[in-house]
Formats: structure tokens, sequence, C-alpha cells
């Protein structure tokens, strides 16, 4: 591979090229490269992310008002308004859930902390501003209690099975793993 | 047996694999997924830009280990040695194939396995299929299909996955803005670098010195039964699972709550019988290819660029099955799979006259 | 000779096109389901014949509609006019524990699925905060045999110290149909000063824009219990429940039936969003309200 002019000519090539290319690295390395360039993806994300954080909040904002005043079937109706406006966001399901929970409405709790969980995970990270970790352990822990022992008590019972089922995603979910 | 060396290699890589993959997951990657190749993969896809779920994007160090432990310990022990040119882009598809199955059962072989000595009694359908795939394989192969003529001499093509893999290793350093890591989800969930790296650089270094993989120790118990050294291999990895995952408290026997798995068990069955078919056709599981790709061989090289492809295709596409289940899409996709594998195996199947 | 053998031929499959062609309705068994009125036998009607229409062609059954008067339920049901019932969960329970109907199916509808609740509610800003101001007031309920209309309520107050029969200033039950929106428009409009209100009314009517969510100060609400449900007579074929319990729990929103030449989506006309199946022991806090607020099947003279 060193043999004639052609050979020597590649290599001397690629040394050139490798040392312009260490070269270009070494001068713009801890530069603004990076922000001029408009290829921090992840800084761009986190502040989407944010930006999106915030917007849930005061979107959200008049149904959690409702609820610190005690008027949850209120903030229901006008919960109802926010989910048909906002299909695909997943925090007007958490939010029901959290209500349709405090109503004693079990069953339909966990179906709508399901639907929001599948619909964005982020409610199960500890790390998120919009984990709602706990309060889905704790639902899981009740659900498999009372839904569990409604399953046990009616054996065959599809409704029930269905409902243990969506508590057992839950409980997958919670035991994190690959997604 | 027990006199010969290399048998005590092939029980170690078992053990390292087993041990490892729990104690990989304690140490902070997700449960269940120490070492899961085709999550790494599309992690490391997401990484990269190739698909854009947020919360599957993290360049797993192990990954780059595989490749590069695999490379030094061919290069010490002269086993580097670059060849390449069968079939290479039915070795590509047949890579995307290997993830899409991988992506439906929701983990690699080795996966299969962590998640079963951790008490999922989910994966024995995947262990079932599994089975059933590489026992079609064999016949396979038996009956003369073969993706193409066997290992063509190369002269530098061997080099490129080490290199792109090196390469991916200065990258995870550097950091280049390009590079996306998920702050949610199970991609953020990850041992500490260096950990990760160094055990990826040991089990790709005694993987090449025992040739140890999980589909391979299950096709040569299947061949050879009690005489195949895979088969002490395959126990060492189980009894090092099992006994680390009692230890750690992560032993969680039972159907449900378990993490990353799915009760869809039919297509978990078919999922993993997918992986065991191709796997046997094309010489190795998603590891196994890693590994054969970090020692010259180009062809596995391709099946690994086609399991990047096919990582991306899993998550952008909405194949990949979650706890919920196994999507529409993912059930075609296998289908699809098993239909391609099955023409192939027409196409490719050397007929005495 | 050939002529005459084509000619047999072509008789016999002439015959045989004319008994393929018939059709085989009229000949299978016909059974009756009655039908609870909600506002009116029309409206009924219009809710519940694609469904009984697609109960037909999934039991392989000639299912009849009998609209029935709430207050005539039991007394028709007794004469045997009808094998199967749909009604709410109260009178469920009267045909229940009167006649031994056995449950199918419950109807799921609103946000709290197979359940709703009902609720006591006065106008925003009519100066009615809390439960304990409606001493004194108008109010207006809904039929007397409405879980979440009357008895829900009614229980509600009692739990509060409030007795309807002494504490208001008087209580009222509007006429004729649509009671439930009449009240909850008497209350907006100021006819009445509190109503109780069932909440699948209340949701109903907001989703259609007929009332804002503002609008009204919830002053009480009840836990949520089973609503509408399907019943079957004592003595009915098991087999036939079971076909009828397996068509209901089926149901899905894209089903058709066919009414009149036209197909229409069963789900959307009957306003529902599918059922499921309750066991009776989940009726029992609707039992105890009604002993405690002394209601039929347990009232006591």
């Amino acid at each position: 591979m060193f043999k004639d002019t052609f050979d020597k000519l590649c290599w001397a090539s690629l040394a050139i090229v490798l040392i312009a290319l260490l070269v270009l690295l070494g001068m713009n390395a801890g530069s603004e490269g990076k922000a001029a360039s408009g290829l921090d993806k992840a800084v761009e994300r986190e502040m989407a992310y944010h930006a999106r954080v915030e917007l849930i909040a005061k979107l959200y904002g008049p149904v959690d008002g409702l609820r610190k005043e005690g008027k949850n079937q209120e903030a229901l109706l006008k919960l109802d308004e926010l989910v048909r406006k906002y299909p695909g966001e997943a925090h007007g399901h958490i939010l029901q859930g959290e209500i349709l929970r405090e109503m004693g409405a079990l069953d339909e709790a966990v179906a709508s902390y399901v639907a929001g969980v599948k619909l964005n995970g982020d409610y199960l990270d500890d790390k998120s501003p919009l984990s709602r970790r706990g309060d889905i352990q704790r639902l899981v822990d009740e659900g498999l209690k009372r839904i569990g022992a409604r399953a046990a008590a009616n054996p065959g019972n599809r409704t029930i099975a269905a409902s243990l089922q969506k508590v057992n995603y839950l409980r997958s979910r919670l035991a994190g793993g690959c997604e | 047996m027990v006199r010969d060396r290399h048998f005590w290699i092939v029980v170690a890589a078992g053990l390292l694999l087993g041990g490892l993959g729990v104690l990989l997951a304690v140490w902070g990657n997700p449960e269940n997924s120490g070492i899961c190749v085709s999550c790494f993969i599309e992690n490391s896809a997401g990484a990269l830009g190739f698909q854009d779920n947020s919360r599957m994007q993290y360049l797993r160090p192990e990954l780059i280990g595989f490749v590069l432990g695999s490379l030094a310990s061919a290069v010490i022990f002269r086993e580097f040695r670059s060849r390449g040119g069968s079939a290479p882009l039915p070795r590509l598809i047949a890579g995307m194939l290997l993830m899409i199955g991988c992506a439906v059962f929701i983990g690699c072989p080795i996966k299969l396995f962590l998640r079963l000595t951790a008490g999922d009694l989910t994966a024995l359908a995947g262990v079932a299929g599994l089975v059933a795939g590489v026992w079609i394989g064999v016949r396979g192969l038996a009956n003369g299909v073969e993706p193409g003529p066997a290992d063509r001499g190369g002269r530098g093509e061997g080099l490129l996955i080490p290199a792109a893999f090196l390469f991916l290793l200065v990258l995870l350093f550097a950091r280049p803005g390009f590079l996306v890591f998920s702050a949610r989800g199970s991609a953020a969930q990850h041992a500490p670098l260096l950990i990760s790296l160094a055990a990826g650089l040991l089990l790709g270094f005694i993987a090449q010195r025992s040739r140890f993989c999980i589909t391979g120790s299950v096709r040569d118990i299947m061949l050879i039964g009690f005489r195949s050294y895979m088969l002490w291999g395959f126990l060492a990895f189980l009894v090092a699972a099992v006994g680390l995952s009692v230890v750690s408290g992560t032993f969680n026997p039972g159907f449900y709550g378990q993490p990353g798995a799915h009760l869809e068990h039919v297509w978990s069955f078919l999922g993993m019988a997918l992986v065991g078919w191709v796997s046997v056709l094309i010489g190795g599981c998603p590891f196994r290819q890693l590994i054969k790709a970090g020692e010259g061989d180009a062809d596995a090289g391709l099946v690994v660029v086609g399991m990047f492809i096919g990582g991306a295709l899993v998550q952008s596409w909405g194949i990949a099955a979650t706890a919920a289940g196994v999507s529409l899409y993912g059930k075609a996709a296998i289908l699809v799979g098993f239909a391609v594998v099955a023409a192939g195996c027409l196409l490719f199947r050397e007929r005495s006259v | 000779m050939r002529i005459t053998q084509l000619m047999r031929l072509f008789i016999v499959l002439a015959l045989l096109l004319v008994v393929a062609g018939c059709k085989t309705e009229g000949k299978r068994p016909v059974v009756k389901i009655g039908y609870m009125l909600c506002n009116s036998e029309e409206e009924t009607t219009q809710r519940f014949l694609p469904l009984t229409r697609y109960l037909s062609d999934k039991v392989g059954v000639d299912f009849v509609m009998v609209p029935v008067d709430t207050h005539d339920f039991e007394k028709r049901f007794k004469a045997g006019e009808f094998a199967l019932t749909h009604t709410n969960s109260l009178l469920y329970i009267i045909l229940r524990e009167n006649e031994g109907v056995e449950i199918i199916a419950s109807e799921k509808r609103g946000k709290f699925g197979a359940r709703t609740a009902g609720a006591i509610i006065a106008r925003k800003g009519s100066g009615i905060e809390k439960l304990a101001d409606i001493r004194g007031k108008r109010l207006a309920f809904g039929p007397m045999l409405a879980p979440t209309g009357y008895l829900a309520e009614y229980d509600l107050m009692l739990a509060a110290g409030i007795n309807p029969e002494n504490d208001l200033a008087f209580y009222s039950i509007p006429p004729g149909s649509y009671k439930h929106e009449k009240l909850i428009y008497g209350v907006l409009y100021g006819k009445y000063d509190v109503a109780a209100a069932p909440v699948l009314d209340l949701e109903t009517m907001a989703r259609e824009g007929k009332i804002a969510p503002d609008d009204f100060v919830v002053l009480a609400q009840s836990k949520p219990i089973p609503y509408c449900t399907f019943a079957a007579a004592k003595g009915t074929d098991p087999a036939l429940v079971k076909k009828v319990k397996e068509a209901l729990l089926a149901l899905k929103p894209a089903d058709t039936a066919e009414v009149d030449g036209e197909r229409l989506k069963v789900m959307k006309a009957a306003w529902i969003d599918g059922y499921e199946e309750l066991p009776d022991s989940d009726y029992d806090p609707i039992r105890e309200m009604a002993k405690r607020v002394n209601m039929p099947p347990y009232q006591k003279y």
C-alpha cells in the first residue's frame, strides 16, 4: 500500500485531510458553533417542553382553580370542554382521572389515567414536571385491592376483568422497562 | 470437556452476559433491560436523529463496547479477517426483520431470557417462539436454504463497521449538538457511561473469544445436545441472571405488572419466532451480528446497518409494541416479515437436481 | 326425452330459487322488550329502535320494542307483556325485588361510565352557596322514580339534616316530558331556586351548548350509581339471555342497524357509549338510598 506515486498521493491526501479536520475542530472547540448552527437539539427540545408545560398550566388553570374550591363536578364539566377542544392532549385525561377518583368512580378514573399515560408517558416519570407517579402508584394499589377483590368475587365478569387489566397496564408502566 | 479451555471461556461468557445483564439494570439501565441489543439500537438510532420518539433516544455505550471489544479481541488474537459480499441486500433486510421481531416482543433474545430470569412469565411465549423459529431455520438450512455463497474474502470492507462504531465513540464523548439524548422515558434510564462502556467492551471481548450467543445456544442444543459447550454457557447465563435477580431484589415472578411486557402472547411468540428463524439463516442473533461485525465480517456489518434502519422504523412507524399491547402496524409487520423470510427461503434454496 | 328432462330440471331449479329467496324472518321467535319511557314515546322509540333491530340481527330473534310509561311498567311486566326490560336502576331494583328479574347489562353513558350521579344545583350568583342555604327555597325534583333526579338528591338532603317535606318553601316536579331539562332551565331562568339535576343531563346540556358549566353551583352530589339497565324476566331462556348479553357487550360505535330502509349507527342513535357487565351487588347503594328515603320497593307506610 505504499508502492507507487499514486499510493503515496493517497496517503498524503489522507494525512492532510485528517490534520485539517483536527485543526478545524480544535479551533472551534468551545465556541458558539453549536448554537449558531441551530443544531443543539437537546436545548431546543427542553425549551419547547417547558413552553408546553407552561401552556398546559395556563389552559387547564380554570379546572385546577375549581378543584381547589372543592367544585369537582364543575371542574369535570369545564374539563369536558377542554378534552373536546384538545383531544390528543394527555393532561385532560390525567386531570379527569384525578377528579373521578376523588368522586369515587375508581374504574373510570383508571380508564382516564390509562388514556392519559398512553398519550404521554411523562406522567410516570419522576423527572418530569408533569409527573403524577405517586398518584398513579396509589391508584394502582387501590385498584389492585378494590377491583381485584371485585374480580375475585365475580369470576368471568368481563367489565371488571377489563378494569383490572387497565390497572395491570399502569402497574406494568410503573415497573419501567423499555417502552 | 471440562479440560478444554474453550469450554470455560464459553461458561465465563454466559456468566458475564447473565450477570452484567442484571447488574446494568441495577446500575441504571431500564428494568429487565440491562442488556437488550434491539432496545439499544432503537435508542441509538434515535440519538442519531433517525427516529423522533423523545423517550427513546440515547447512544448506548454498551453497543459501542460490544463492537469495539470484539474488534480488540479479534486483533489481539489475530482473528480479525475482513470478509463479506455474501447476499448483502438480503442481509440488510434481515437486519430490519430482526428489529421488527424484537420490537413486537419488546426485547432481543438476551433480554428475552433476562425478562424470564427476573420472573416475567409473559416471556415464556417468546421462549417458545424463539425455539420454534430456530427449529424452522435449522430445517431450512438442512434443506439447502443459504442466503449466499459463504465468506468471500474481502479487502477492506470489514473495517467499516468498527470504524463507524469508533466514530460513535467519539460522538459519545464529544456530544455534538445534533445528538439528542432523552431527558425522560426509558432512554433517560442508563448506567454511568464509563461502566456501560466497560461492560460492553468486556462482553464484546469475551463473546468474540467464545462465539457465545443466545440463539446460537438454542440452535446448538437442538443439534448437538449435551455435547454443546453453548449449553453450559447458556446454563451459566441462567444461573447468573436468576441468582443476581434474586439477590438484587428485582426477581418478581408473575404475568402481570411486568416491566416492558405485554400480554399478547401470540404476537410475542411470533415476534421471537421471526427473530429465531432469521437469526439461524444469517448465522446469529442481533448480539452475535455485532460481534461478528467487530471481527471484520462485513456481511454481519450490513445486518447491523439493517438493524439501525429497522430500529428507526419500528419507532417511527409505530411497529414497536408497548405495555398496552401490539399495534396493528406491529402485527402487520410481523406477518410481512414472515412472508419475506418464507419467500427468501424459496429464492435462496440450493435444490439438488 | 331430452326436452322433458330439461323441463323437469328447469322446474326443480325454479322451485329451489323460489325457496331460497324466501325470507326467514317471521319464522324466528318473537321476544318483546319493554323500554321505560325517558322523555316521550317518540324519543324513546327513535333512540332504541336501532338497538332493538341490532339485537334481532345479532341474536337471531325478532325483538319487538314496547315503549312503556314508568308508572305502568311493573303492572305491564307482571301481565307478561314483555320478557326483557330496559329501565332505570331504581325500576330495575323494584322489578328484581318484586318479580325476580335477572340483570343482563348496564348502559354506559357520560363521564362515570356505567354509573352517574345526582346533583343539587343552584344558579351561580343566586346567593345559595352551600346545601344548608336551600332551607326555605323553591326546589324542583325530577320524576319520583328517577334515581339521579329524585332519589339521590332526596337522600343527600336527608343526610344533611334537611327534610324536603318540611324545610323547603315548596318542592315540585315539572309536568310533561323533558322534566330534567326543564328543571335545569327552571333554575337558570329563576323559576326555581334549586333543582335536583342528574349529572348526565348537566353533562349533555353543557356538551350541546345549552348551558355553560359556569352557570351553576353544585351544592351537593351523590356517589356515582348505576343507571339504565337491561334485565330479563325470571325463567327466560338462559341461552337467549346469554346471546343478548354478548350482543350488548360487543356493541361498538361503528355497529349499525336498519330502520325504515336506512342504516343507523346504533350507539349514536341511542346516545350511549356501550354496555358493561355490572354485578347486581353494584346496585346495593341504590337499595340503601331507597330504604333511607322510604321509596319502593322498600317503602313502609
